[in-house]
């Protein structure tokens, strides 16, 4: 660790003034800036959140192949992926940063992008074979491209074969089937819909949400719902949560009191239905049940609208303030590689699509079958954090998990959540 | 502070030393009090004053901060969030600081004489508190789960209908939480009066039974009065605890389901660290600090007084 | 004399059961701790155990790197516990056995930078850090958790020395001893339990914080123990099974220290010494 002496100065100065507030703000407030003397030795440090035990290992692979090809190092940091979440401002703040960091693509890349504080990376897509347009677009931010995308991953309705076989039903297509599929399922004495959206992973109900929402209103009302420019208490969005209530009936009562890694027990013990999830299921998944998952895509509600499917992409990201710029872009060139991305896969268990379509996927018969529906969609979006703001997530948490509970309340929740999203917005 | 553990209440030490020793300080004693002063300036005073100064901007931890004077502070009057939070921290500061400081000081008691088998007790009230948040999180959502152990047992003795989802009700989820909480604090509650009641002189107790004054005499005259100091120490960290409370809530419940198990601490650290507004956060921090202070110090001006009468 | 068995019997129920109650949760996590992965994942944390393996703690001291961490925690935890109680023991000395000008304010303010929630200290904290340089070092994590012990270890300390009867000062003022000498030959052994006990507390917070350890440290291989233990859960999924592993190791020094002082405990705030 270095300290520039100009640094140190001002916080001697800022000692002697603790009363001004100029001094207090700035010390505070103050956004890393450029270490004069320009680029530091060492190896290149990527900011991981891929904390599963397996996904790091991975990871290290991926970090270790790199290595061995000489010439420029790089060194992988693990962090618990709630830690990195809260940490993410400070390190893409410090004068000091990591110089690679794990994150997502979407509007979370773009408004850390519009607050310089990502590195431009067009040059490593220069001449980049093998990423689709749609991706390209994904990862640009006025113009430049800001975001790597390494991988992505579908979302659907997860069930059993083995329990659909022995129900005697089959994967419906529009709600109205996907309503009957329910009423079988019921009748034969379980849960239609397991959900998993406890205080510990609230966010799972915001697949619901915004499913219905792209189903309804259409992939574009959604982002701009998203972006503040409707209000949650709007009539269209009232449309949402009305077709949501005539599933409710078949949702798991205890649905908001078990985390997602438990309703995926409870799925595949038979104790549920089905469940709304990603494909992240399949790595809490004992190995000898992974042949007998299967899923089908979510029920088409208004027939005149496209279909639209969530397809989250992770990759990884620069931070502007990198002391290692030509390091950095020689890294990121490598992890666009088929090598690379091939590596970066086995940190989810197969069960993600590599960005550069030239790489291998697990190949597995339901991977296909995801990566077929979203080569057929419409248009793609991301996920509700993905396309708002982490800080808008909680606002939707508590407005949905209000609605599973009580649906009955529905209009004062969406104005409640409407004045809460406004902060978010404003602030 | 009457500090005085040994019976009866000497007077409080005088001046040492002959005057004129005390006009001109020593250094030594300058710096023994100094130099801890200028450790935690450092590293609490400072930050602590930068983040009264964010209490006054608007600042999401990335861009440049806008000064916005007041309006924070207005902003928490018509926050309801904010409401429900500052209720329910004072029903945590009611129920936890007061269970736990009757439960600690009822062990302490139970556990006081030395026999056989009372080291392997205090070692299980105290096991809890050295117990990582991580596992304790995990055990006690394991436990409140629908078919957990608590439903469990509630259906195995036939009160089916008692069966809960503990944390995900809005109505339960607060209480819920303060159990783990209080199954932390009891073992470290009961330590500090353990010692506080060795310190009593067993001599009091001896003439109160020659007298022939009940047990429950001898626990209001003697012991309660003897424990005053072990008090003020025990309510400063109640205070301090119940004020702060915020690991177990927050790893249990994320003061959720909407909002229904928000305390202030957690309500300021989601703001902070998910909404992004840390000016609004701070503003939060200071009232929590403000309420800390305000009883502590309403307390300890008075012992002062007690002290000096 | 003949109900004396009866007597004890029924204390020995109400303790045990008492005991057995909260220890209930612990052995939970032992239980979990010897539980395969897979037989969690597929009956869930809260079942009886279906499998039994050893393998979880390998993988928590190994690949969880829960090895490093303990040797960061106990770099971080004793220095920062050492220092703590030297600065709080010579603040309350001098607070308490002098009269010094404000120094019921003095102890107040000191009191009151304990009473601030952390969390409006932490963005402060890591810019600071940074500017001084040594953010991401152990050095900023022991810095911080003497700074923020400091006050309350001071007010508990002050409260024993105001205790100490003054007869003694005087005597050993009117043999021309100086300060510092009252302090290291009389104040301070007189103080010795209640510094055990304050001790233990101490060290089990410093090591149990989590907070200030993934405020101040950005490397992985720099965290101590509980920030390592959340970093074994995962983005989605979480072994369970081998963090409940990885929390049997890490409560093993904080259960060790609490046992090995349990007697300074019971003896920290009495003076029976002093008559």
């Amino acid at each position: 660790m270095t300290t520039t002496g100009f640094s140190r100065r001002g916080f001697l100065a800022g000692l002697g003034a603790v009363g001004a507030a100029t001094a207090l703000g700035g010390c505070v407030t103050s956004t890393g800036s450029q270490a004069a003397g320009g680029s530091a030795s060492g190896p290149v440090t990527l900011q991981s959140n891929l904390s599963a035990p397996s996904a790091k290992a991975a990871m290290q692979a991926l970090v270790d192949s790199f290595n061995k090809k000489g010439g420029t190092q790089a060194s992988l940091n693990t962090v618990a992926s709630e830690t990195f979440r809260t940490q993410l401002p400070t390190y893409l703040t410090s004068a000091n940063p990591p110089d690679v960091l794990t994150w997502y693509a979407g509007s979370v890349a773009r408004s850390y992008a519009g607050k310089n504080l990502l590195l431009d990376v067009s040059e490593v897509w220069n001449g980049l074979a093998g990423y689709s347009d749609a991706l390209k677009q994904l990862s640009t931010d006025s113009g430049k491209q800001i975001f790597i995308p390494a991988s992505y991953y579908f979302w659907g309705m997860f069930y059993r074969k083995s329990n659909f076989a022995k129900w005697g039903v089959t994967a419906p297509t529009t709600w109205a089937e996907f309503l009957q599929v329910c009423e079988t399922i019921k009748s034969k004495g379980v849960t239609p819909i397991g959900l998993g959206a406890d205080n510990s992973t609230p966010w799972v109900a915001s697949g619901w949400f915004d499913y219905l929402n792209v189903r309804i209103n259409g992939a574009n009302y959604h982002r701009e719902l998203l972006a503040g420019k409707h209000s949650f208490a709007d009539p269209q969005v009232h449309k949402v949560f009305d077709q949501w209530k005539t599933a409710l009936p078949y949702f798991d009562p205890k649905g908001t009191a078990l985390s997602f890694q438990d309703a995926t027990t409870n799925l595949l013990q038979g104790r549920t239905g089905m469940m709304l999830i990603g494909t992240f299921l399949l790595d809490t998944t004992p190995k000898e049940d992974v042949d007998d998952i299967d899923f089908f895509r979510f029920p088409i509600v208004d027939p005149n609208m496209p279909l639209v499917e969530e397809a989250p992409t992770d990759g990884f990201y620069a931070s502007a303030h990198t002391q290692r710029k030509p390091q950095t872009l020689e890294f990121l060139k490598y992890l666009t590689t088929v090598e690379a991305q091939e590596a970066y896969l086995k940190s989810s268990a197969g069960s993600s699509l590599p960005a550069n379509s030239t790489a291998k996927d697990s190949g597995t018969p339901l991977i296909t079958k995801g990566k077929e529906m979203l080569n057929k969609a419409a248009d793609l979006t991301q996920f509700f954090n993905r396309d708002s703001s982490d800080a808008l997530q909680p606002t939707a948490d508590a407005a949905l998990i209000k609605f599973i509970q009580h649906p009955e309340q529905i209009d004062s929740i969406l104005t409640d959540w409407q004045s809460a999203a406004k902060k978010v917005w404003t602030s | 502070m009457t500090a005085t553990l040994t019976a009866p209440a000497a007077a409080p030490p005088s001046p040492a030393g002959p005057r004129r020793k005390r006009r001109t300080l020593s250094p030594t004693l300058l710096a023994f009090v100094l130099v801890p002063l200028l450790v935690e300036t450092l590293w609490v005073f400072w930050p602590a004053l930068q983040g009264v100064y964010l209490s006054f901007t608007s600042w999401d931890g990335v861009s440049a901060a806008t000064l916005v004077g007041f309006g924070n502070y207005a902003e928490l009057f018509s926050d309801p969030t904010f409401g429900k939070a500052f209720l329910d921290t004072v029903l945590w500061l009611v129920l936890f600081g007061g269970l736990s400081a009757v439960g600690g000081l009822a062990m302490a008691m139970l556990l006081l004489k030395d026999r056989r088998g009372v080291g392997f007790y205090r070692a299980a009230l105290f096991t809890p508190v050295v117990f990582s948040l991580v596992a304790t999180a995990l055990i006690w959502q394991a436990i409140y789960q629908p078919n957990g152990l608590v439903n469990t047992v509630l259906g195995a003795i036939g009160l089916d209908s008692w069966q809960h989802s503990w944390l995900s009700d809005a109505n339960t989820a607060l209480y819920a939480v303060i159990v783990p909480a209080l199954w932390r604090q009891i073992g470290y509650i009961m330590v500090l009066y353990l010692a506080g009641l060795k310190g009593i002189d067993p001599t009091l107790y001896e003439a109160a039974t020659v007298d022939g004054a009940s047990k429950w005499q001898q626990f209001t005259k003697i012991t309660l009065p003897q424990l005053s100091s072990v008090n003020s120490v025990v309510l400063s960290v109640i205070i301090i605890d119940s004020l702060r409370s915020f690991d177990v809530v927050w790893a249990l419940t994320r003061g959720g389901p909407y909002h229904s198990s928000e305390l202030l601490s957690t309500y300021m650290y989601s703001t902070a660290f998910q909404s992004l507004r840390l000016g609004y956060a701070s503003a939060l921090a200071v009232v929590i600090f403000v309420l800390a202070f305000g009883v502590i110090l309403t307390y300890l001006v008075r012992a002062f007084r007690d002290a000096d009468a | 004399m003949s109900r004396r068995p009866l007597r004890t019997g029924g204390y020995h129920l109400v303790a045990g059961g008492i005991s057995l109650l909260w220890l209930l949760p612990i052995i939970l996590v032992v239980v979990t701790s010897i539980r395969s992965f897979d037989d969690v994942a597929a009956n869930g944390v809260g079942s009886l155990p279906h499998s039994f393996t050893l393998d979880n703690f390998g993988q928590a001291w190994v690949d969880g790197g829960e090895f490093q961490a303990m040797v960061n925690s106990l770099i971080v935890t004793i220095p920062a516990v050492i220092i703590t109680l030297a600065l709080g023991a010579i603040s309350a000395f001098a607070l308490s056995r002098y009269d010094l000008p404000f120094r019921r304010t003095v102890l107040l303010v000191m009191l009151a930078g304990n009473l601030l929630p952390p969390q409006i200290l932490l963005v402060p904290v890591s810019k600071m850090a940074e500017m001084l340089g040594i953010y991401d070092t152990l050095g900023a994590l022991i810095g911080v958790q003497i700074g923020f012990g400091l006050g309350f270890y001071t007010f508990v300390l002050y409260g024993f020395m105001r205790a100490i009867p003054n007869e003694i000062q005087q005597a050993a003022v009117i043999d021309g001893a100086t300060p510092l000498q009252l302090f290291w030959r009389i104040i301070l052994p007189l103080t010795r339990p209640a510094l055990a006990s304050l001790a233990a507390l101490a060290f089990t917070w410093v090591f149990n914080d989590l907070l200030w350890s993934i405020t101040v440290i950005r490397t992985d291989s720099k965290f101590p123990i509980t920030s390592a233990l959340l970093g074994l859960q995962g983005q989605y999924v979480s072994q369970w099974n081998v963090i409940a592993a990885g929390s049997v190791i890490a409560a093993i020094p904080t259960v060790a220290v609490f046992l090995r002082f349990q007697r300074h405990f019971v003896a920290g705030l009495a003076l029976g010494a002093v008559k």
